[in-house]
């Protein structure tokens, strides 16, 4: 199976309605307005798409539901991040009988297990299933839980189907030690930045990445993720700079900031569900104007 | 004008004799090989020259010495970084009064200062001097403090001699936060990276490093940092790749190993003082295994 290489991966917010059901009306519009802007995949649902806060059965009806409005157009990857081993296992399994193209999972939620325990539970998602499987490594997320390049290698041993990572480390320590190894110990080899921060993963070696905030400014992440396949780094600078100040603007409150920009820009997708809160009308207001603050933004689409 | 504080920098180790005691003769050696083999600028003591081992008069006296056999040739600054800041602000009007071309100060030690005490504690710093200012950023060593931002363009705003900053977080998030803001105000603010992380930083504006390797490889130094200047980023990955290598080498314990690995390479500097260990026969051996099969013995200078 020749590598698969999943290049700019959009991650759609879930919307919901006033009631906190899934909106699948407006997740069908969401849908299409990452295939028609710039979307190479869609990985969902993702942490930006609250994937913790929907109970398995939605979880999976969610999944079925976006891999038939993408019918084809793109690939999608599943993501099957889950507290116990058998439960991820078994949503990776469903993943890739719903026909996803890859599978993604984070290490184990709330245990913060050493490594040997981390292994264990990435092979055991990675043999439920024969589509490629990506490692997610977001140690800030997950109470300092990391995936190490010597991880990495025993996984390349273990799995046939072990893909790449996508990285959220944002560690160049960690990004330069995987990708002096792993790429030889295994062709096509994958590193995803995790985020809209690809300049130094893609002097690295990046070759793609995820991006939460291509549901705000599609046009801005395009540019940069074009310039860093290009490597042509140096111009990507500016593309960069604007991006890390969008990120800085969502990050504190995360997906409520996320919706809230979501909403300022006419693309209305509900607040997120509990525990998360929605953002008061100050703290709205502050997203809304650091957002207006960013010249780049004006060049994207508003609207559906 | 552009800033003089760039390229691969080296900061020295500092050797010590068996009693270790300092050892001047072979620190003056050590100071005229980094000249001759490619330094762009001296910077001691940092931490991997035992600084925080050293006592405050030993710390002058080098200082002396550093700034006496460099002669003019390149730059030297001196690194001020002390437990106490009243040490600090002694060595920093030492570094102007023997004719140091600047300082590099850390956030203080220890107390985890809030972003109010680190601006208090930079103001005074430079407002006691008229040497140029580097600061240095190593929020993973001391315990989550940094320069953030905002703090920094406060800095540039109010102080004309705070020319740079050593980014050692090693993360893209944190160097993008500094470098936006820094070189937004001021352009040839030196943005400098540690332990020659320059592929990840160079792109992002990054305009030097300091070295951890240099008395070890300094031609590879050099030759990493010119694929990255000039963008050939497929030599400047497998450059980074090897000089990373040795950084995983050395960073257990640093700087031990690296003062084994010059015994190795022909440059004897003594024993590191505790609590560091000091590099057993055997791990001078591992080390002399690993440089051998990067062909570092092959490529760089061996003695003096």
């Amino acid at each position: 199976m020749p590598p698969f290489n999943p290049g700019l991966v959009h991650t759609p917010v879930t919307p919901f309605t006033r009631e906190r059901a899934v909106d699948y009306d407006r997740y069908g519009k969401l849908i299409e307005f990452h295939i028609g802007n710039g979307a190479d995949a869609l990985a969902l649902p993702m942490h930006a798409g609250e994937s913790v806060s929907l109970p398995d059965g939605e979880r999976r009806a969610l999944l079925e539901f976006a891999i038939k409005c993408v019918n084809g157009r793109k690939p999608v990857i599943a993501h099957v991040s889950e507290t116990g081993t058998g439960i991820a296992a078994a949503l990776a399994r469903h993943a890739e009988d719903a026909g996803a193209t890859a599978v993604v999972a984070t290490t184990p939620y709330y245990w913060t297990p050493p490594s040997a325990m981390v292994l264990e539970h990435f092979i055991q998602i990675g043999t439920a299933v024969t589509i490629p499987l990506f490692v997610y490594n977001a140690p800030e997320e997950m109470a300092g839980t990391k995936v190490t390049a010597e991880l990495c290698r025993k996984l390349i041993e273990r799995l046939p189907n072990f893909a790449g990572v996508v990285d959220l480390s944002l560690d160049w320590q960690f990004m330069i030690e995987l990708m002096t190894d792993a790429p030889r110990l295994r062709e096509g080899f994958q590193l995803l930045a995790g985020t809209e921060l690809l300049v130094s993963p893609a002097a690295i070696g990046a070759t793609g990445l995820f991006a939460p905030l291509a549901g705000i400014a599609p046009k801005l992440v395009r540019a940069l993720y074009e310039l860093c396949r290009d490597q042509k780094l140096f111009e990507a600078r500016k593309v960069q700079e604007q991006l890390a100040a969008l990120r800085q603007a969502v990050k504190p409150a995360g997906v409520a900031s996320l919706k809230a920009a979501l909403r300022a820009i006419g693309r209305d997708c509900g607040e997120p569900r509990p525990p998360l809160l929605p953002l008061d009308a100050v703290a709205y207001q502050k997203v809304v104007s650091e957002l207006d603050a960013i010249e780049a933004l004006r060049a994207e689409p508003r609207g559906w | 004008m552009p800033t003089k504080f760039r390229g691969v920098m080296q900061s020295p180790v500092t050797p010590l004799k068996d009693d270790f005691s300092l050892d001047l003769p072979t620190f003056e050696r050590l100071l005229d090989f980094h000249v001759r083999t490619g330094a762009t600028a001296i910077s001691w003591p940092h931490h991997k020259g035992e600084s925080l081992n050293l006592t405050i008069p030993e710390r002058k006296r080098f200082a002396e010495a550093a700034v006496r056999v460099v002669n003019g040739r390149i730059p030297v600054t001196i690194h001020v970084s002390a437990l106490a800041v009243e040490d600090t602000m002694e060595l920093a009007r030492h570094a102007q009064a023997i004719g140091a071309d600047g300082i590099l100060a850390i956030t203080p030690y220890f107390w985890t200062p809030s972003l109010e005490a680190i601006h208090a504690y930079f103001v005074r710093l430079c407002r006691s001097i008229e040497l140029p200012v580097l600061s240095y950023n190593s929020p993973s060593y001391l315990a989550g403090v940094e320069i953030t931002g905002d703090l920094m363009s406060r800095l540039i705003e109010q102080l004309p001699n705070f020319v740079g900053v050593k980014e050692a977080s090693f993360n893209s998030e944190k160097f993008l936060e500094i470098s936006r803001a820094a070189l937004a105000m001021r352009p040839d603010f030196a943005m400098l990276t540690g332990v020659e992380y320059l592929l990840p930083s160079v792109p992002l504006g990054g305009i030097g490093s300091y070295s951890a390797a240099g008395s070890i490889c300094p031609n590879l130094c050099s030759q990493l940092f010119d694929a990255c200047i000039g963008g050939d980023w497929p030599r400047a990955r497998e450059l980074q790749s090897k000089i990373s290598w040795l950084w995983l080498l050395f960073r257990d314990q640093y700087p031990s190993s690296l003062k084994g690995g010059m015994v190795m390479m022909g440059r004897p500097v003594g024993p590191t003082r505790a609590p560091l260990p000091t590099a057993t026969k055997e791990r001078q051996a591992y080390v002399h295994g690993e440089l051998a099969r990067l062909g570092i013995l092959d490529t760089e200078p061996h003695g003096w």
